[in-house]
């Protein structure tokens, strides 16, 4: 098993300044969508990552730790997300993306 | 050549992948994207083999957002880890033998301004510091005393990063690396001197750590080769891995480097700042109002 990036919604909803989908390495991997959160009462949205494309760097934990002074993001073992987003079950839309979450080892 | 290379041939839709239909109908071909829409528009690099959290894949995924029509540029690259990103891209890549980067952009500009007249195809050459300021030096320099309409972006990585860390003529003195045990006996190579020397009408340094600086100046440097002359764009893209950086402290090295010796540095000739100006409206450029002179009395 292997680390990936995984996102607190309710931590970034709070702030979603979208810094780490600038730094990360790797394109189309941390994304943002507008309506995640908004079910918790969030007003803006928050940034998740597309596991199958994170490569493990925390890049992006540095980043949220220190740039945006937020902490959302987190290292975890790929099978101890119980569901991710997955580069297959997401859509774009004029200026935001959404996704389905599904169980990133079942897929 | 244009926005029509990247769509589907009709009846072939369904057969595409998710990612290429997604390219095709969310990406930046034919908009304008810009980083603060980072994260929400499909972007047109694609999965590659190159190491995690390499600063280099950053600053490439940040130049091809930048690009101002990326529907209607080239990329030309040589041997070096860029290439295994940049050739991975819904961007034409020509991939030269090593060190020829410069003569087959040289060519390749002026193939397309014969073909397409005053239309804008740009060009850009992207290489690591070995392919720039070593073997590719000759063709390099005489690119740009022949003042070639085209960008070159340097990937300095201070090092031959994919062949086992070899110093290169941008490595700083003194650096020790796995195959240069005893540390480096001569100084990093002014590259930025010899541009201005050699008449680059635009010469920039940046570090990935500020992404829209980034953008701008890479924006301002392929707008200004398509007409004014050649520029060049000197990024500073560490290796992790030859100059052992923990992945999660790539960053942080970037603000560091840029503090202590790569700052941010942009040196742009009238010329270019009257064309950009002029043709592309922007006011950065503009002399500045006059402030009222001091002293005098109140009317
Ligand atoms: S840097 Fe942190 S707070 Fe900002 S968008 Fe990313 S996860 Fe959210
Ligand atoms: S761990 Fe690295 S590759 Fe994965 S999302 Fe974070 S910055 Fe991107």
């Amino acid at each position: 098993m292997y680390l990936v990036a995984d996102i607190s919604v309710e931590i970034c909803a709070a702030k979603s300044c979208k810094l780490c989908t600038q730094y990360c390495p790797e394109a189309n991997t941390i994304l943002y969508s507008d309506e995640m959160g908004k079910d918790k009462g969030f007003k803006y949205g928050s940034a998740y990552v597309a596991v199958d494309r994170c490569k493990g760097c925390a890049q992006c934990v540095w980043v949220c730790d220190n740039m945006a002074k937020n902490h959302a993001i987190k290292m975890i073992m790929i099978d101890q997300l119980p569901v991710a987003a997955l580069t297959d079950n997401i859509t774009y839309g004029e200026k935001s993306t959404t996704a389905t979450l599904v169980s990133p080892t079942v897929g | 050549m244009s926005l029509d290379y990247v769509k589907f041939s009709s009846g072939f839709e369904k057969f595409m992948p998710k990612e290429y239909r997604d390219m095709v109908e969310h990406g930046p071909f034919g908009k304008k994207v810009s980083v603060s829409q980072m994260g929400s528009f499909k972007e047109v690099l694609e999965e590659h083999p190159m190491c995690a959290g390499c600063a280099m894949t950053l600053f490439i995924r940040l130049a091809m957002i930048a690009f101002p029509n990326p529907e209607d540029t080239i990329t030309v690259g040589t041997a070096g880890c860029g290439r295994l990103a940049i050739s991975q891209a819904a961007i034409p890549f020509v991939y030269g033998n090593y060190g020829d980067q410069n003569g087959v952009a040289s060519g390749l500009s002026r193939g397309l301004r014969l073909r397409f007249g005053d239309k804008p195809k740009d060009v850009v050459v992207m290489a690591g510091d070995g392919g720039t300021a070593d073997i590719g030096f000759q063709q390099v320099l005489h690119s740009w005393f022949r003042k070639e309409r085209f960008t070159t972006i340097m990937l300095d990585n201070e090092v031959y990063g994919n062949t086992g860390g070899q110093e290169s003529g941008m490595t700083n003195r003194g650096a020790v690396l796995k195959m240069a045990p005893l540390g480096k006996k001569f100084e990093k190579m002014d590259m930025l001197q010899m541009a201005k020397v050699a008449g680059c009408a635009y010469v920039a340094t940046v570090v990935p750590n500020n992404p829209r600086r980034v953008e701008s100046v890479i924006k301002k440097a392929v707008l200004i080769a398509r007409e004014v002359g050649s520029t060049y764009i000197q990024a500073y893209t560490s290796c992790n891995i030859e100059y052992a950086i923990p992945t999660d402290k790539v960053m942080e090295d970037a603000k560091n480097v840029e503090n202590d010796r790569y700052q941010f540095s942009e040196y742009i000739t009238d010329e270019a700042k009257q064309f950009l100006t002029e043709r592309y409206g922007y006011k950065e450029f503009l002399p500045k109002p006059a402030a009222p002179a001091p002293g005098l009395p109140k009317a």
